[in-house]
């Protein structure tokens, strides 16, 4: 790393900047990709759909988080994290809330669609949200 | 602004170009992530990996100077990947620098996060300046490394040198199922 030549921080910063900018439409696509099949899970009706239907749920939502960090799509990212710490802190044998789903996919879609500058619905979706998990994280088991 | 913390002048020179890279990830998507933003850096990433069994058979017979690696994976995961190279007694191969990536940590898996030997771990999102700001400090990483009671790795202590940022979300899950759990205390509390 100390060895002669090389480039400036600032530099290499701009530069990982530049490159990851050329896929932010990829990355546009893996998120709208990811709300859709937050969108299609329905709740399933056997038991061994159940665990299924919760690790597509909590694979589409780090996906997108893998696909809006780089380009700092903080809201997406939190309520995207909101899901996945939903799912990661409950018991998989208890029953669970399917709603949480359906209320995390629409968020996103509205997070996704409002313009950068509505700041205050984004915050007011994401304080919603925040309250929803630490409801149903508070409820026994 | 890159706003890089206070280990590196944000002038200063680095020169990665020599480094032997190595990003393993189930995601093709995230892999080209990573390679771009190692690529900012002047790094190019000498072997991309889909899964932990290819990365196996490369580490077997090549030397790397850094790998990193996504925690979930199907199969093999991150995780275990880790502690195979850890344990491995491939030389130089089982010391190298381990940054390992996560979108979300689950709570059940914290421990395993810590114990598998690596040498930081990242929780998404992060930015091309944490990242860089990761790679230097593990470069720098000066904590001996451990053989203790199955552990192999760095020390998980640290004592002269402080972690780069807060583990977050990590520190986040903790708190937030803390406060949940006083929460759900008082509502049973209230129903008696």
């Amino acid at each position: 790393m100390s060895s002669p030549g090389g480039i400036s921080v600032d530099t290499a910063i701009a530069r990982a900047r530049a490159n990851l900018e050329t896929m932010r439409e990829q990355a546009l696509q893996v998120i709208e990709a990811s709300i859709s099949a937050l969108e299609a899970i329905r709740e399933p009706t056997g038991p061994g759909d159940m665990s299924e239907g919760r690790e597509q749920a909590y694979r589409a939502a780090t996906s997108l988080i893998d696909a809006a960090g780089p380009f700092e799509l903080l809201d997406l990212c939190r309520a995207a994290a909101g899901l996945c710490d939903l799912i990661g802190a409950l018991d998989p044998e208890q029953p669970f809330d399917w709603r949480i789903v359906t209320v995390h996919a629409r968020s996103l879609r509205l997070l996704q669609t409002l313009p950068a500058e509505a700041t205050r619905e984004r915050a007011h979706i994401l304080d919603s949200l925040s309250e929803v998990v630490k409801r149903k994280l508070a409820q026994p088991g | 602004m890159s706003a890089i913390g206070g280990a590196q002048r944000e002038s200063a020179l680095i020169n990665l170009s020599g480094a032997v890279t190595m990003v393993v990830d189930d995601s093709a998507f995230a892999l080209e992530l990573t390679g771009q933003a190692l690529m900012g850096f002047g790094v190019r990433t000498r072997h991309a990996c889909l899964n932990a069994t290819e990365a196996m058979e490369i580490l077997k017979g090549q030397t790397i100077d850094l790998l990193l690696v996504d925690c979930e994976m199907p199969g093999i995961d991150g995780f275990e990947l880790v502690r195979w190279l850890r344990h491995s007694g491939l030389e130089p191969n089982a010391f190298v620098p381990v940054i390992m990536t996560a979108a979300h940590m689950r709570r059940p898996r914290l421990a395993e996060a810590r114990d598998c030997g690596a040498n930081f771990i990242i929780t998404k999102p992060f930015s091309a300046t944490t990242l860089l700001e990761r790679i230097m400090w593990v470069a720098r990483d000066s904590r001996p490394f451990l053989e203790a009671g199955g552990y192999v790795g760095p020390e998980r202590r640290f004592r002269n040198t402080s972690a780069p940022g807060e583990e977050r979300r990590a520190d986040m899950i903790l708190k937030r199922e803390s406060e949940a759990a006083k929460a759900g205390g008082q509502a049973k509390g209230e129903a008696a």
